[in-house]
Formats: C-alpha cells, structure tokens, sequence
C-alpha cells in the first residue's frame, strides 16, 4: 500500500517543481551585445497565425535596428485579454487599439501618451493627411499612429456582359436601380433558358457599420453619412428622405422577389458564392473588383466585369471612412520613459520608408515576390497569406498612395478599382459624428443601434408599414437617440 | 428463453435497430460532406451544391496545412495538454470523489456543498487571471491543465459512481490490509474502468477544446493550442467581426476550412472508439458483485 | 443545579467530541486524499471569489478593485427596471424550460434503445457515430442548417416546396426560433449526452436481466425494473446540476440564430448582455447579471436536492 502513497507524493512534488517552467523549454533568449531595441508588440490576429520569427519579422528587425515579440491576440477574444493586460498591468510597449469607447475611455483616463506633440520631429509619421490623425483623435489630441485604410472605398461592381446583352446602364437614380436588379432578375441575363439569377443579394448584416447598402446607397442620392447636421442640429440618415426612399426600393425588390428572400439569414461567405458561380449581377463593395473576376472566371470562363463609381442625381458622392483600421499606441504602464516613446516613434518612422513599405505590403523578395523589372509579381499566394498578410493587417502603410514603391503586376481592372479609390477621395461626404463624445453612445449605442436595423429589415420585409416604422423611429428617440443626437450638438 | 423470439419482440427489434441506424445516419452526414470538401478542388466546390463525394479528388488543402510548420505545432501542444491534463485531471478528481463518496466521512456534506456553489458562483475573469498569475502559471501550458484540474461537475457525478460500488468489497480489501489509498487505486479505480473513461473523455475533450483561456494566458503563439488557430481560421473567415479591413480576397476557402476542421477534430474523434473496450469492461463489476 | 445539568451536556460533548476525533484518526487516509482537491477548490475558485464584488461596484480595470467606487444595487436596480427585462426574463425561462422538457431526456431516450440493442458491434458503431456532431462548432452548425433550411435553394425546403407546394422561412419565422433552437441542441448533442448513461449501464449486472428472462419478465418490465433503476440516481443528479445552469442559454448558439424578425422570443439574458458590453464593457452590469442567473440556479439546485433526497434519493450531498 505504501507503494501508492509514495507515488502519490512523488507525482505532487513533480508537479509542484514543473509548475514554473514552461514544458517545452521554449524560451527566447537572445545575446544582447548590439542590444537592439527591444519591442514587444500587441496585435490584433485577423487572419492566420504567421510562424515565429519568419523572414517578414526578421525583415523589419533588421532595418528598424529591433528586437521584435509580437504577441498575437485572436481578434474574437482581443477586448478580454486587453482587459485583463490592463488590469494586470502587463500592456506591452505598443498595442493596437480600435477607436470605440471602451479604448477611448482607457485613453481619457490616461493610460497612453499623448503623441500629437512630437510627431514633428518624424517626417513621415508627420506627412501623412491630418485626416487619418483627426479621425482618430481622443479630445482633440493624438494618441497614435493610425493603421492606414482608404477613406473612399465604395464602388458599383457589375457583370459587364449581362448589362450589354440587356443593354443596361450602371444605375444612378433609384428607379434605375429598380429596373436594373429587375431586369438582371428577370430577363435571363445569362442566356441558359432559366431563370435562375439575381439582379443583387443581400447578406445579413447588409445594413451595418460602414458597409451599410442602405447608407452607401442613400449616400449617393444626396443622403447623409449616418449624421445630416443642419444649423448645428444632429439628425440620424434613418430620418431624412433619401434613405427612406432607398428603403423603399428595398422593400419593393423584396415584394417583388427581386432579391434573395432569406438575406436576414445569409452570410458573407454564402452571398460571395452566389457572385462568384455566375448568379447574381450587381454589387457595391468595398473590395477589389478584380477578386470577384479572378474567383467568377473560374466557373465562367468569359465573364466580364467591371467598376463604376458611386453615382447619384448630383454626381458621384458616397460615404467616407474612418480611414484607419485601429491605431498604434504606446501604454505608460510598460514605457516609462520619453526617449522610449521616441524610440517607439522613430520605429514606427521607419515602418513608412520605402523599403519597409515594402516588406510590409508585398514581403521579402525571393521569397514572396520577385522583381519583373517595371512591376513586382506574387510567388506564392499561400505563403503570402500566412506570412505577409498578417503584417499587413497591423501596422501601417499607405493604401492610397504607394508611390514609393514598385507596382505590383495587376491586370487592368484591379489597377481601374485602385484609381477610382483615389478619385473616390475628393467626393466622399464625412461622418460628421465620427469623433464626437456621447455618453447616450457610449452607455447604449448599440441597443439603440439594434433597435434601427431591426425596424429597417422589418420596413423592407414589409412586417412592418410605414405607420409601424414611425412607431420604432419614436421608440429609438425615447429610448436615448433624442439625448445622443443633443450629446453631439453639445459636443460638435 | 422463449420470449426472446417472439414476433413483439422481433418487430421491436427491427424499429430499434433502424432508427438508430437513422439517427447515426443525421449525426454523420455533415462530418462526411465537411471531409468530402476538403478532399475537393476549390474550383468543384465554387459551383456550388452538396459533395459528398469529392468528384475530382485534390490534396491542395492539406497541402495548406502542412505549407508551415504552425498548424503542426499547435496540434502537438493540443495532445501534450490533452495527455498530460487528463491524467491530471483524473488523478485529482478520482482521489477527491473516493472519500467523498464514503458515506461516513466527516464534513463530507459541507465540502460537497462548497464545490457545487462553485459550479454557480466564480470570481469571473480578472480575479481567476490573478491567481494563476500568482502561481506562476502564465505563458506555459500548466495554466491550460492547473487552473481546470477537476471540475465539480465530473467530481459530483463519478462520487456518485463511486457510491454505487458495494461495500463489502472495499471492506474485504480493508481486512485484507489495504488502506483507503489502496482501496481506492486496487479496488475502486479498476472496479470503475467505464466511469474512468468516460470522465477521462470528458476531460480529454474539455482540453481539446479549451481556446479562451489559451488566449488569455498565454502570450506565446507558439504555446496556442489547435482550437485557437481553428478559430481563427474558420470563424472569422465568417467575416462576423465587422473589420473594414478585411477584404474578401483574403478569406480562405472553403476547402482549407474544411481540411482544417478535419484536421483538428480527427485526432480527438479517434479517443472514442480507443476508449471503447473499457465500457465494456463494465461487465466485470457485475461478476464481482454476484 | 446548574452543574447538575450541565455535566451530562459536558460529557455528552466530551463523547462526541472523542468519536469525532476517532473518526477523523479512522478516515486519516480519506482526509488526505480529500487534500489536494480542497486546496485546489480554495485556490482556483474561492480566491477568485471576491470578483463577484464587481456587481456592486462600477468597475474599471485600470482602477481595479481597490480604486472602483462602491455602487451598491445601483446595477441591479438597472436590470430589473429594464423595458425589455420582462421580455428576456420570459424568453429565457421559456427556453430553459423546453430544454428540460424536450433536450434533456433525449439522451436517456437513446440510451435505452441502445441498451436494448444485444450485437455490441452494432452499438459500438452508431456510439461513434452519434457522438461526432458534439466537436462540431455552433458555427458550423448553424451553417448546416442553414444549408437544409434555407427559403434559396435549402434541400430540406425544396423537399417541402415539391410536396405541399409551400416554402416555410425555419429561420426566421419568430414562431419556429425555439423549435430550431432545440433541435440544433439535441443534434449536437444527443450522442454525446449518452455516453454518461452508456457508463452508467455498463455497471448493471447481466445476471439480473437472465434472472427476469427465467422468471418471464417482458423486456418493457425489464427495462422499468432493472435498466431505469440503475441510471435512476445518474439521472436525478445531472437534472439537479443542470437546473444550475437554468438561466444559461447558450450564447454562441443563440447568438447565431438571433435576427430582427425573431427577436422578440429570442433574445435571452445572455445575448442582451453581450450586446450591452459592445459599446461600453460593463463589467459590472454584466457581472450583476451574472450573479443574478447564478443566485436563481443555487435556489434550484438547493431545492430540487431537497425534493430528492425528500423522494429517498441520494442527491448531490
């Protein structure tokens, strides 16, 4: 019997030495004779995990003079670890953050440097449009470096061929979006016989955040993004005519079984299968065009597709952008020092050279892409999504203008869409609450927010009429939207 | 035994066997459609409709999988946790279920009662983060296997198996000159072989599982157990996460996600039917009680 | 006198005390045993305990526990007075209670048929089989009913539109959210809850079934007198620990499921929640909650091993 009890204790012992120490005995110490800048980083894991290390990591070591860790945090669970490295005090010495009131009010409370003043001394960080610094600013002040998106994203992408063969226009008014989803419904744009397309599918979270159809599409005939201020004074784009009207086009195709009956169940991946086989017609994306025709030629091998412009009554006009995914900033619970933020600084100076333009964006040559003489040219699509991607995701470049570098070999469609991005910049019509404080936003914004989508799907179900529509319009100003919109007039 | 051969009891027979038949028929269906897609070329799977058959076999997506060395490794720290959490879970939990299940015990009753509020009431996130920091347990894997090392759950239940077990033969063993010790690990535990492995699948699984708690006490990728990297790949590749950012180019098809998912639940679909003769076993404590 | 009263109460405690003694010397070995699990339990769960504070604070993680103000009820008194709090508070009972009523003896249900089924390969092989859906995610699951479902194109749905000529939108129809709801449940899960009642039959003497077979007991006696009794106390315990989770609804899996047009039966506390935390992570509001559900389930628990042991079983403790 004695044999178990030893066994027993033995096994406890055992474990209570090996408690500390990781099993594997994976440790990263390094020699610190040149002691390059230690840094570690949080991130935000979008996509896959890229292996430690890799050659993209050790790229940007050895330019920026860096001992880089990143930690990769999965996007799904990024506010709880956040949470807890805050309450732990455990931040590392740059994190990514998102502008949303939980990591504003962790700003407002002094949990990061303020970065604003000392931006002069880094010529790139400094050059970049005040825009992407504004639209991320916390009280008038900047507290870090944005990771860089267009502001203009939105563009009509359509079947070329269908349009031509039932000599179709890219719609500009309501009524021409009627006729066209109609017709590319209807009239067997494909020519098999069967009436088997749509003219446009709906995912379920059609009318959500930037995205938004309804917003993109009430932008262009005039509406407001998100906010109209007239005289000073807040009204919601759910409010003014444009938008009911697009509505109302909505709730019409969806009467007359002109879009996909089940949209408040479908998902992304779901919708972009129906556009991928050769099922459906019209699209307003925000992503490249040129996706749609590589994946579409796949299935139908003489597709045609091509990009418009966000066009309305008034001429183009469309919805603006935060223009950032997030941005970088610098905790003072880990950086104590000034001349740590400034060497964190001068790290993220580097990043926007162009040789780390480059790394960032396409990867290392020779491995992730290969220098064509006038363009540079993917390898391998595998390894630059498990290597290349996940760097891109984070830290910062410049979409719009990536002068500094070689272009890469696109086809024609993918630089036209490229173009339009650049154009999209001079007509986009700006949130004007984008960086506004409310307290009604920050305690309920999102019931407030969920009350509005449910009523806009049920208006274009036709669950409910236009009397019912009223009826949610007063429950959301009763229950805080009438205060949020006062919030932002205060604020503005 | 003639009742045996009845027609009642032929015809009972027929329903029972083809309704299970059906229903196991339900359960598998999916897993076979998300193997045949992962077994398919993406360009099969784009036209659309349901596989369950790969038309044109491909090998491209595991292909993927094996491009680095990430998903492999994380797979690896999945069976070490896996392994060497169950054992420790198995251990701790059946040492504590014995005595608890020795209706004499003193202060039994109150123990009990202070492990099932724990099942109701927890400290929640923060709190529990700090103790396993205290203990030095963060950013290595004994954080996935310590914090969780019984669960009152399953230490409610096999007490309750436990106590099933007859007296009379832990006594033999005790005038024998066995101590509880003894009786608990030469009568009790090879007595409990089905119980043993049922718990052990539950905490087997339980591990294979965990993601949440991987992502927040570890801070190394390379100590990310299988689920979290799964996660990343078929979840948000539902584009849920509302993230401008993301561009569809960049989602992975459906094909890689399938192979994925294949990947990462094989290895835990295969305990079951390893674990399968100790049901069985079962048997073994009727004998003994006759 | 007060001696005289008092001295048998002495030595009566002095007795007491010394068989309690002798009984701890006895069960030396089960208290040590009990060791290592009691000081894992105080570590890991009643250490943390103090988190449930946070209800009763307003909470900020850079503050911490120490330098967040104390609030009292004020949360509390929030949810309740919420619009929608009579709504949730509906919806999710009523989901919890068809959980009990239509997925909880679906296992058992299976179980049975399985114990009934003499060739063990057989039952070997649909054992594996019916367990594979438990490692599938909600996601997936969802999908797949998506895929059968659907009004576009859905197999099931098409089958439906062949034979009666109507299409029924499963959903989003608010009238079929908690018929899906449960029927995900129990396909995800059915084989995988039987494998605690398998365990549970495998104990069962064979012996006792031939003994009823010569004594000319039909198999429904049997399965009344010998299989039920045997997972009986099985049975009693799982239903007492899951009247814990009472107001637990399964927040990925509801989540998933919710849109605008099921909404008014479907959200439950735990999606509210989440949705309130995405603006604003209140910590406490929801830590609140928390402690609300919680203090439902131990009132439930509390009861229903009372009515147990009432009923001469064994219960919980």
């Amino acid at each position: 019997m004695k044999t178990y009890s030893v066994l027993l204790l033995s096994i406890l012992i055992v474990f209570g030495t090996l408690a500390g120490c990781a099993p594997f005995g994976w440790s990263d110490e390094k020699s610190s004779a040149s002691a390059p800048f230690y840094l570690p980083i949080g991130a935000a894991l979008i996509g896959e995990l890229p292996p430690k290390n890799n050659v993209v990591e050790q790229a940007i070591e050895a330019y920026t003079h860096t001992e880089l860790q990143f930690e990769w945090i999965p996007m799904s669970a990024y506010d709880d670890k956040l949470r807890l490295m805050i309450a732990a005090g455990e931040l590392p010495k740059l994190i990514k953050l998102g502008y949303a009131p939980v990591y504003i009010a962790t700003i407002k409370d002094g949990q990061f440097w303020e970065l604003g003043p000392l931006l002069k001394d880094y010529p790139h960080l400094s050059a970049l449009d005040n825009q992407y610094y504004k639209n991320i600013s916390v009280e008038g002040r900047i507290y870090g470096v944005p990771i860089i998106r267009d502001f203009g994203r939105a563009t009509i992408q359509y079947r070329k061929d269908w349009f031509d063969r039932l000599g179709l226009e890219v719609p500009i008014t309501l009524e021409d979006w009627y006729r066209v989803v109609r017709a590319l419904t209807l009239e067997d744009p494909d020519g098999n016989g069967k009436q088997d397309t749509y003219g446009m599918v709906l995912e379920k979270k059609y009318n959500q955040d930037v995205s938004s159809i309804l917003t993109r599409i009430s932008v262009s005939q005039g509406g407001p993004n998100k906010w109209l201020v007239e005289n000073g004074h807040f009204t919601p784009e759910f409010m003014t005519k444009p938008f009911f009207d697009t509505m109302k086009l909505f709730r019409r195709l969806y009467k007359e079984n002109l879009i996909n009956s089940d949209f408040v169940v479908v998902d992304t991946n779901e919708t972009t299968k129906i556009y991928d086989s050769g099922r459906a017609g019209i699209q307003i994306s925000g992503g490249n065009v040129q996706t749609w025709l590589d994946k579409l030629t796949k299935t139908v091998p003489d597709a045609i597709v091509d990009v418009a412009l966000l066009t309305g009554p008034g001429g183009i006009r469309l919805p603006g952008e935060a223009g950032n995914a997030g941005f970088l900033a610098i905790p003072k619970d880990s950086v104590k020092t000034l001349e740590e933020v400034e060497k964190i600084l001068d790290f993220l100076n580097k990043l926007f050279e162009p040789p780390m333009q480059t790394v960032i964006t396409k990867g290392v040559e020779g491995r992730h892409w290969a220098d064509r003489g006038d363009y540079t040219e993917v390898l391998n699509r595998t390894l630059d999504l498990k290597e290349v991607k996940p760097y891109r995701d984070l830290l910062p470049f410049l979409a719009d203008d990536q002068s500094s570098i070689k272009p890469s070999l696109q086809p024609e469609l993918y630089l036209k869409n490229q173009k339009i991005g650049q154009v999209n910049r001079a007509y986009i019509v700006e949130n004007p609450a984008l960086t506004l404080e409310s307290d009604t936003y920050r305690e309920k914004g999102k019931e407030l927010e969920t009350i509005i989508l449910d009523a806009e799907t049920k208006f274009i179900m036709g669950m409910i009429d236009e009397e019912g529509w009223n009826a949610e319009l007063a429950k959301w100003k009763q229950a805080g939207g009438d205060q949020m919109s006062l919030e932002y007039e205060r604020s503005l | 035994m003639p009742q045996d051969k009845s027609t009642g009891n032929r015809i009972f027979d027929c329903i029972n066997y083809t309704l299970l038949m059906l229903i196991a028929l339900i359960c598998v269906l999916p897993f076979v459609y998300v193997l045949a897609v992962s077994f398919t070329s993406p360009a099969e799977v784009a036209k659309g409709g349901l596989i369950l058959w790969p038309k044109e076999w491909s090998l491209a997506s595991y292909r993927y999988i094996f491009s680095t060395d990430t998903l492999f490794r994380s797979m690896l720290v999945s069976i070490y946790i896996t392994v060497l959490g169950t054992f420790i879970n198995l251990l701790f939990t059946s040492l504590m279920a014995y005595p608890l299940a020795r209706t004499h015990l003193r202060g039994r009753q109150g123990i009990l009662l202070a492990v099932l509020f724990t099942m109701l009431f927890g400290g929640g996130m923060i709190p529990t983060y700090f103790v396993v920091k205290a203990m030095h347990l963060t950013n290595s894997l004994w954080s996935l296997m310590i914090p969780n090392a019984i669960s009152a759950f399953n230490l409610i239940v096999l007490k309750n198996f436990f106590q099933q077990i007859p007296d009379g033969l832990e006594d033999s063993a005790r005038i024998d000159g066995c101590n509880d010790v003894g009786v608990l690990f030469r009568i009790v535990l090879p007595l409990s072989l089905p119980a043993m492995a049922t718990f052990g699948l539950f905490y087997a699984v339980g591990h294979w599982n965990q993601f949440f708690n991987a992502i927040l006490y570890i801070n190394d990728s390379r100590l990310y157990p299988i689920q979290v990297l799964l996660r990343q790949i078929v979840i948000l590749s539902q584009s849920s996460i509302g993230d401008t950012s993301i561009d569809n180019t960049e989602i992975q098809p459906l094909t890689i996600r399938m192979a994925v998912i294949v990947f990462a639940t094989v290895p835990i679909l295969l305990v079951y039917p390893f674990l399968q003769k100790h049901f069985a076993k079962g048997v073994m404590l009727g004998s003994v009680k006759g | 006198m007060a001696t005289s009263t008092g001295l048998p109460n002495i030595q009566a405690r002095k007795g007491k005390l010394a068989t309690l003694l002798r009984d701890i010397i006895r069960d030396k070995w089960l208290y040590l045993m009990l060791l290592p699990g009691v000081i894992y339990f105080i570590i890991f769960k009643y250490v943390p305990m103090y988190g449930v504070t946070m209800a009763f604070m307003d909470y900020k993680p850079y503050t911490g526990f120490l330098g967040s103000p104390w609030v009292g009820f004020k949360h509390f008194e929030r949810f309740f007075s919420e619009p929608q709090f009579g709504m949730l508070f509906r919806n999710t009972v009523i989901l919890a209670v068809y959980n009990l009523a239509f997925f909880f003896p679906m296992p058992i249900i299976l179980s049975l048929m399985m114990n009934e089924v003499r060739r063990s390969k057989f039952k070997n092989f649909v054992q594996t089989l019916i367990y594979i859906p438990h490692f599938v995610s909600w996601v997936v699951v969802v999908g797949i009913f998506y895929m059968l479902l659907t009004t576009e194109n859905g197999i099931l749905n098409e089958l439906l539109y062949q034979i009666t000529g109507k299409k029924i939108a499963f959903l989003l129809e608010a009238e079929w959210f908690r018929t899906m709801i449960i029927s995900q449940s129990i396909w995800k899960e059915i084989g995988w809850g039987t494998v605690i009642f398998m365990a549970a039959l495998a104990g069962v003497d064979l012996q006792q079934y031939e003994a009823a077979r010569i004594d000319g007991a039909s198999r429904w006696r049997q399965l009344w007198h010998i299989t039920l009794p045997a997972i009986r106390s099985t049975i009693v315990i799982l239903f007492i620990l899951r009247l814990g989770n009472f107001l637990d609804s399964g927040f990925e899996h509801i989540f998933l499921m919710l849109t605008p047009t099921n909404r008014e039966v479907g959200e439950v506390f735990d999606t509210y929640v989440y949705t309130k935390g995405m603006t604003q992570a209140q910590y406490s509001y929801s830590a609140a909650v928390g402690l609300f559900k919680s203090t439902i389930g131990l009132v439930l628990v509390l009861g229903s091993n009372w009515l147990a042991k009432r009923f001469g079983e064994e219960g919980i403790y």
